[in-house]
This record gives C-alpha cells, structure tokens and sequence, in this order.
C-alpha cells in the first residue's frame, strides 16, 4: 500500500521508519496546537507580549519565514518568466517550502491578533493606506496561489495519477501554471515589500521609520530584495537537508550552483542598497526627527554589533561567498554561506519588530525588554513541526525533486567510474552520458 | 459643533495623586484586571514620573489626539480609528477593531491598550458600571477618547462637557480646552513635537529641568532618563 | 471591499487597490476554470491515455527522450520533441527520405546489414519496433500482429498475470496496450500503433494481438525497422544497465554478454519496479 503510494524508481525508507522520523514531529505539533488552542481560548494573556511589546515572537518568525518562503514565487518567477531550465529541479520543493512557510505564517497570525473571529474585516472595510490591509490581502492571495500550485504536484502522486480526472487537470494546470507563477510574482512583490513598509511607515519609531521613494518607504524595497535574494539560498539549504536527512542524492551540483549565483548577486546588491538606507537613516531621517541615530545603540545589548552582523557579517560576507566559484565549488562553504546569508536576513526581520519596539520614544520612558512564554514558543514550534511533517510526507509521496531518479544513476555511474578508473569495463558510455 | 478638543496640563500642578487614572477607569467602565502587571493593564492614563537626581515631577500622558496625520490612523487595515473632523478627537472603534496591535506599535505615546483579558467586574460592581461607556471584549485595542460618553450626553442636552480626568484632578492639573477658541498658552510644548504627529495635548511647566527631559531628543537624550524614570 | 459596506470611498487608491485585488481574483479563477474546462474537454474527447504519455514522456530524463536518428549516430544527441510520434516529425521526414536516397553512403548504421540476433536476443527484420519494447508484424490480410519483444520478455520473464484488451478495444499508439503483472510490479505496455483489437492469440509461451487499422491502412513510420533496430538494441541495453546500477552491483552485460532469459530473476536486489517503468516508458 505504502510502497504503491511512492513514485516510481526512488528509494524512500521503510514505513516503519519513516514512522519513527515523524513521531517526535507529531509529538511537538500537538503540544504546540495545545499551547496555541490555549491562547486561543484564554486569550492573549497567556503570551508574554505586553501593551508596549505588541509584537513579540510571532510577528518576528513570521516576518522571517516569508521572507525565506520567499523561494517559492522566486524560483517559479526566475523558472517560468526568466526561464532559467536548471531550476525545474527544484520547483516542485520550492513550492512545498512556500506553502509550509505561508500557511504556517498565516496560521500563527490568526493565533497572534485578539480577534480572529473578525479577520475578515480587513477584507471587508479595507483601509487601502494600511500597509497591513496590503499584506492581508497579498498574503492571504498568495496562500491560495501556492495552494492551487502545489495540487499539481499532490496530483501527480503515482496512485492520484491513476485517476483519469486527476491527470489530466494536473496537465491542464500545469500548461497554466505561468499565470500563476506571474500572478505569485505580483503578489510577492507586493506582500514581501509591505512587510517592510510595515516598519518604514512608523512615523512615531524613528527607529523604523525610513523616507520613501515614490510611494513607498526604502523598507519597502530592500524586504523586497532581501527577500528574494534569501529565498534561493534557503532553497538551496533545504535542499541541501533533505540530501542530508534522506542520504540520497537530489539534484545535480550545477543547481545549487546556479541558486547560489542568483542569491549571491541579490544579496550583494541588497547589501549595497541597505548600507545606503542606513547611511541615509544615521544622517538625516532620524536626526530629523529629533533622535540621534546613536542612541539606540547605546540600550544593551543591542550595541553597533548588531548592525555589523546583519550588513558585513551575515550579508556581505556570504555575498562574496556566494559569488566567488572557488568557494562556491566546496559544498560545505556553499551551504554555510547560504544558511548566514538566510541568517541576515533573519536578523533583519529581528531588529526590525523586536529593536524596534524595545527602544522607548518618550524620553522619559525606560528600555523594556521581553521574552516569550512558552506557550508562544509552543505555537511557533507547532509551525515548525507542520512544516517538517508537509515537507515530509510530500517528500516520500511526491516527486518534490523530478532528477532524482536520473541523479541516482548518474551518481552510482560517476561513483563507479571512479572505481573503476578510466572507463569501466562494465559500462559503455554512450554520448548523452557524457558532461553530466 | 465644530471643534478642536485639546488639553493643557501643568506639570507643576501635577501631584501624581493618579485621581485621574481612577477616574478615567470609573467614567469608561475599565476592569479591574486583577491578573494584569504594569505592563498588561488597561489606563487611558498614565502619570509618569520623572527627576533630575533631586526632585520629581508628574507627567499625565493619555492619547494626545494627533492631527489628521495621527500615525494610528492609516496604519489600521480596517478602518477602526479615525480623526473626528468634527471634534478633532482620535476615535477608537472597539467594535471593529480586530486586534492586530499595529496601531500600538505605531504610536509613540504608548497610550494605546489591548485587552488581554476579558473584562471581568467582581460580583455586585456591575453595579457600578456607566451606562454612558460600552465595555471592551478581549482581543481590542482601546483609548482615551476624551470620555465619549459625556460628549454624547453634551451633545444631546447642547451643554459643555470635560472628560472625567479634568474633573477629578484636585490640583486641575488638566485643562479640556476647544482649541480654536483657546490658543496653546506660551511656553507649553507637546510630545515628540519633531514626529510631525501634531497633537493636540500641549504640556507646560515653568521648570527648565523638566522641560529638558520631556523635550530632550529622543530617549536617552537627557542624562540617565532611562535609569531614573519610572511609570507612574 | 464593495461600495455599500461603511467606510468605502471612491478614491484613487480604493479603485487602484481594490482593482488590483480583483484582477489577481480574476486571473486565480480563470486559471482554475480553463484546467476544469479543458479537462473536461479532454476527458470527453478520451485523450485521457495520450495525455498520460504526453506527461510521462515530458517527465522522462534527456537521455531516455533521445531521437532515433541519435540512436543510429545520423544526428548529434537530439532529443525527440513528439513524444516518440515520428509520423509528424519534419525531420525525420527528411532523413528518412535521405537515408532511402543515401543508402550506400557512409551513415554508418544504414550500412550495416541488419541482424536477426542482438546480443543473443532475437530480433527479427521482418518486424518493426516500438520504443516501448513491442514489435508489429504486417499480415498479408490487411492486419498487424502485436507482440513483446524479446528484452522485453526477458526483462518480465513469467509475468503473474497479463490483461489484454478486449476485442474490439481500440489501441493508440502511445496508449497502453497490455498490462502486465509479476508479483508487485505493474507495467503498462505502450501500444506501437492505433487499431482495433480483432482477437489475441496463444501458442505456448508466446502471445500477441491482432489489430486492424481503423480507417484505411497503417502509418507506421514512427517505428523502428531494419538497420536502426541493432543501435537502439544497444541504447537499451545502456539503459537497463543504468537503471540496475543504481540498486546494486549487478551480474550485468559485461561486453558481448547476453541478457539472461529472465532478468527480474538474475537480479533479485534491483527494484523491479523501476527497472520495468524506465524500460516499458511507463512513468
């Protein structure tokens, strides 16, 4: 039944262990439904967010996962757009990512607001100057773009596949999937942007506030570029874990070389970009409006530190990583350079919300600083856990990675060949085979 | 009626009694949240205290009603705060508010609440409620709306009215001044001017130590303000 | 949201934001409605099996799509772009009618003598071939008889079960025609061309289909005859090999070796499954 269930010519291990993998998952996402069931049903007290920490722990991994979820529309756009061929080998995962990364974001966001009974007033009195009215409606829009792209790739299960109905609307989706990819484009642009702008518009933080071109606050922009330059890197390290956790080969190198090139260059240019926002910000946004850029480093502990380690540290450090083949060529400096170029950015989104709020405005009002409960710690954990289990279950039943079946014989062929020395006597290479 | 509600308030007055906070919570029917810390707990006004090392003073902060451009106000996806052009008063809508917190965020007064908890009177104090002010639920974002059932009542009998914390005040700290009659006294000043925000609470004190901590720029800006000071 | 809910004001922004936000509805929907009607269509036009080969085709990794006419070394590592449909393939077109002109000239696979034995397997000349391991035999009455290959039979040994189609059923090319079982593995084997099934035939071991063409003759040019059988032999055999690799260091073909009668048997560690699926072409 099981076996029936996996796609032809992959290897994926025993039910039985795939069991054992799953379990402790399961475990986590039931305690981390009961700490989000208990918020839900006591309310908000049960978090450590307070009247001045508004937005604590949620709203910041929130921010972080779409911005990493950002792959998805990426990857589709630089595929089905760009047409850039290599990443077809890794779309489909791509997909999955997004979906696990945004259903879980917005999951958490209905546990976040005080009633989400009424989440549908946003859509129903739109206040179409709120950034938020924007990401609610790019978000929620989005969801249902990734939802409708990854049914194509459920379709496509071996068992689904035999149902007449099944495979030939996943056919006749997919040839339509470019709308899609485009429309997801749109949307991202739109949502990945506000989240920044989200920040930029706080004309009462000056710690977020930043000056807008044409509509929009710089935030704006640079979410937008940090986002879809972290998005292929965190492609490229899942991937690179699912090789990892599976023991299988998943994709050829020449993939990861090609999402580390795209990550590589967005990141250098997001780097460029955000050093000039915070030179614009240090010398005449924030002194403009009565606040010294210093001061908020001078609250413990977020000194000048941390403004090195998210633009030197973690963002051009990996850049230049990323763009020079020498280092790209080493798996294990490709892939670290990929997690600390994922990880800037997720310091962004941390000094964004949580910096932010901590630094105080009225010049009498103390530094407050906060950590969340565990129920909140719970709930977040619950996503992590529905994302492990998605990508999970979608990795064993569908084809998350089309080469897989082709690297698997090409890498057991280089292996041997190895072994071999020159030309195995076993094999004779035909001319398709070579230069893979 | 064509206004524009402000308030003065004379530091120096201040006494830091907190009469007005009692009040405000009796007038706009405020629970009493017996779990809530200093951080969680609902007051549309707060006494802070400041001092310079020897002496202390008390600052009343509540909304300021900021102008048209209140940074609350575009920031709501859904259109639950508003500007009365009427009135000049920044309206919270409880009924529509969905609770997502983005206009706390947005405000630099903190004068902003959420209610984390649901309203819960101790047996018999029901009794005691306003009729005049609805009761929040948990999970909505609350504010001084400069006693809103009292300017309904005003507006019904054509009479004056002042919020609750003007009237409860013994030093009269707090003056409930329609702006286009009563220009701001000189020498006052309002918070975070420099914000652009244009709020309509004007502050005065005839102290220049006091002055410098209120206006000094940004937080830190004044020696020690982040040690020294606390919330009232 | 809409012009009657409170708050709604017809201001630039409103009709930009909410036009957008329609747009993006619209284009979902509209998506989602021409998959449904195209399906639709396409399930009552019972292209439901051509559609599957399209899929399975399209799915297939470079090599396993190469073009015939690379297999025989007349062109350079050309994939097939018609789904192994060389009926309306311009360029085959071309070289077929080139290599009828050219056939002394030095295309090293046209002159080569064809061969009844292929790396010990059989493979008679008086038959065509399908990329999916089926040959047609032209009858003198107008018919065609379908059978399984050689490597195809040996690569399925005893299969369990085999479901024919029913007579009367009508076969396309691409589309299954048998479907074969062996303990866990199902393979679907692709039809070489479009007919009706008039009847099938048993002698011994053997059996294959009678088919008569549907309107008018045969078109057979997609398939595989005469010199070109012995190259595209061996490419499969490449092939199987690369499809046993990756299990298990196999009692494979060593040079001028002979694929065992029964393959599945031989190799006990390889995954059947797949084996069968890269060869047959069934996804």
């Amino acid at each position: 039944m099981d076996k029936d269930l996996i796609a032809r010519g992959v290897k994926r291990c025993s039910p039985r262990q795939f069991g054992m993998w799953l379990a402790p998952w399961v475990a986590l996402f039931v305690f981390g439904l009961y700490s989000a069931g208990l918020c839900l049903a006591k309310g908000l007290n049960q978090t450590n967010m307070d009247n001045r920490f508004v937005f604590g722990l949620w709203i910041f991994l929130d921010l972080a996962i779409i911005a990493l979820g950002a792959g998805a529309f990426f990857t589709a756009f630089l595929l089905y757009v760009l047409k850039v061929e290599e990443l077809r080998a890794v779309i489909n995962s791509a997909v999955v990512i997004g979906f696990v990364c945004y259903s879980g974001a917005v999951a958490v966001l209905l546990v976040d607001v005080g009633q989400p009974l009424r989440s549908w007033f946003t859509f129903w009195y739109p206040n179409v100057h709120s950034m938020l009215t924007e990401v609610t409606f790019c978000i929620s829009c989005y969801l249902l773009v990734l939802a409708i792209e990854y049914l194509p790739i459920v379709l496509r299960n071996r068992r689904l596949r035999d149902v007449p109905g099944f495979l030939v609307f996943e056919h006749e989706l997919h040839k339509l999937v470019y709308v899609l990819a485009g429309v997801g484009t749109f949307l991202s642009f739109f949502h990945q942007g506000s989240l920044g702008g989200l920040y930029g518009v706080l004309r009462g933080r000056p710690f977020a506030f930043r000056e807008g071109l044409a509509l929009w606050p710089s935030t704006f922009f640079l979410f937008i570029l940090s986002a879809a330059a972290v998005g292929p890197s965190f492609i490229l390290l899942t991937t690179w874990l699912a090789e990892k956790i599976s023991g299988k080969r998943l994709v050829r190198r020449r993939v990861f070389d090609v999402l580390a090139r795209i990550s590589g260059l967005l990141l250098a240019v997001y780097v460029a970009a955000k050093a000039l926002d915070t030179l614009v910000w240090i010398n005449r946004t924030s002194p403009e409006a009565g606040f010294p850029a210093a001061q908020y480093y001078s609250w413990r502990p977020f000194g000048t530190w941390i403004l090195f380690a998210e633009i030197v540290l973690f963002g051009l450090v990996p850049a230049v990583m990323l763009l020079v083949p020498r280092v790209r060529a080493r798996t294990g400096w490709l892939v670290a350079a990929a997690a600390m170029a994922c990880f800037g950015v997720v310091l962004n989104r941390f000094v964004m919300t949580i910096q932010t709020l901590a630094v105080p405005t009225l010049s009498f009002d103390p530094f407050l600083s906060y950590y969340p409960s565990w129920q909140e710690v719970g709930t977040f954990l619950a996503v992590i856990a529905f994302g492990v289990l998605v990508y999970s279950i979608s990795f064993r039943y569908l084809r998350l990675f089309p080469e897989e079946r082709e690297v698997r014989q090409i890498s057991f062929f280089t292996t041997e060949t190895r072994r071999h020395g020159e030309n195995p006597k076993n094999f004779s290479v035909s001319p398709c085979l070579r230069g893979e | 009626m064509n206004a524009r509600y402000g308030m003065f308030i004379d530091i120096d007055r201040c006494t830091g009694c907190g009469a007005c906070m009692v009040a405000c919570a009796v007038e706009n029917n405020i629970p009493p949240l017996p779990a809530a810390t200093d951080r969680k707990g609902v007051t549309w006004i707060r006494v802070y205290r400041i001092g310079n090392g020897q002496r202390s003073a008390f600052v009343p902060v509540m909304c300021q009603h900021c102008g048209q451009n209140a940074p609350c106000v575009h920031v709501c996806p859904q259109q639950a705060v508003d500007v009365d052009p009427a009135t000049g008063i920044v309206g919270q809508m409880p009924q529509r508010c969905l609770g997502c917190r983005y206009c706390m965020a947005a405000c630099p007064y903190h004068a902003r609440y959420f209610n984390w908890w649901d309203p819960v009177w101790p047996r018999g104090m029901e009794q005691t409620l306003n009729p005049d002010a609805a009761p929040r639920m948990r999970g909505v974002v609350e504010k001084c709306n400069f006693c809103q059932g009292r300017l309904h009542r005003a507006k019904e009998s054509g009479g004056q009215f002042v919020p609750a914390c003007v009237e409860a005040c013994p030093a009269q700290a707090i003056e409930f001044v329609d702006l286009h009659q009563s220009p701001p006294p000189a020498n006052s000043f309002r918070l975070l001017e420099k914000l652009g925000t244009d709020p309509k609470t004007y502050y005065h004190s005839k102290r220049d130590w006091v002055r410098e901590i209120a206006n000094a720029p940004g937080p830190g800006g004044a020696p020690g303000a982040g040690k020294e000071n606390r919330r009232g | 949201m809409f012009p009657w809910n409170y708050g709604f004001h017809w201001t630039a922004a409103t009709v930009i934001f909410l036009g957008a936000f329609y747009a993006v509805l619209a284009a979902v929907a509209a998506t989602l409605l021409a998959a449904a009607l195209r399906s639709r269509r396409d399930v009552r036009a019972h292209a439901v099996e051509e559609i599957r080969w399209q899929s399975d085709f399209d799915s297939l990794p470079a090599r396993d799509r190469l073009c015939r006419h690379a297999i025989t070394g007349e062109l350079a590592g050309r994939e097939c772009p018609n789904g192994f449909d060389c009926r309306t393939c311009e360029t085959h077109t071309r070289l077929a009618t080139a290599a009828v002109l050219a056939a002394t000239r030095s295309i090293p696979a046209m002159r080569e003598k064809p061969e009844v034995e292929i790396y010990g397997m059989n493979y008679p000349v008086d038959r065509l071939y399908h990329r999916g391991h089926t040959w047609v035999h032209p009858a003198s009455d107008g018919t065609l008889t379908v059978g399984i290959d050689d490597l195809g039979r040996r690569l399925l040994g005893g299969a369990d079960a085999i479901d024919f189609p029913q007579r009367g059923a009508r076969l396309r090319a691409n589309g299954p025609v048998f479907t074969l079982r062996r303990g866990s593995v199902r393979v679907r084997v692709l039809s070489p061309v479009d007919g009706e099934v008039v009847g099938a035939h048993f002698s011994g071991p053997a059996w294959f289909l009678k088919v008569k063409p549907l309107n008018g003759g045969f078109d057979l040019r997609h398939l595989l005859s005469g010199p070109e059988i012995k190259p595209w032999v061996a490419h499969e055999i490449e092939r199987l090999q690369l499809a046993l690799a990756g299990d298990a260091a196999l009692p494979t073909l060593a040079d001028g070796g002979i694929p065992v009668d029964d393959i599945a048997a031989a190799c006990p560690g390889a995954d059947w499954d797949a084996v069968c699926g890269v060869m047959f072409l069934d996804g």
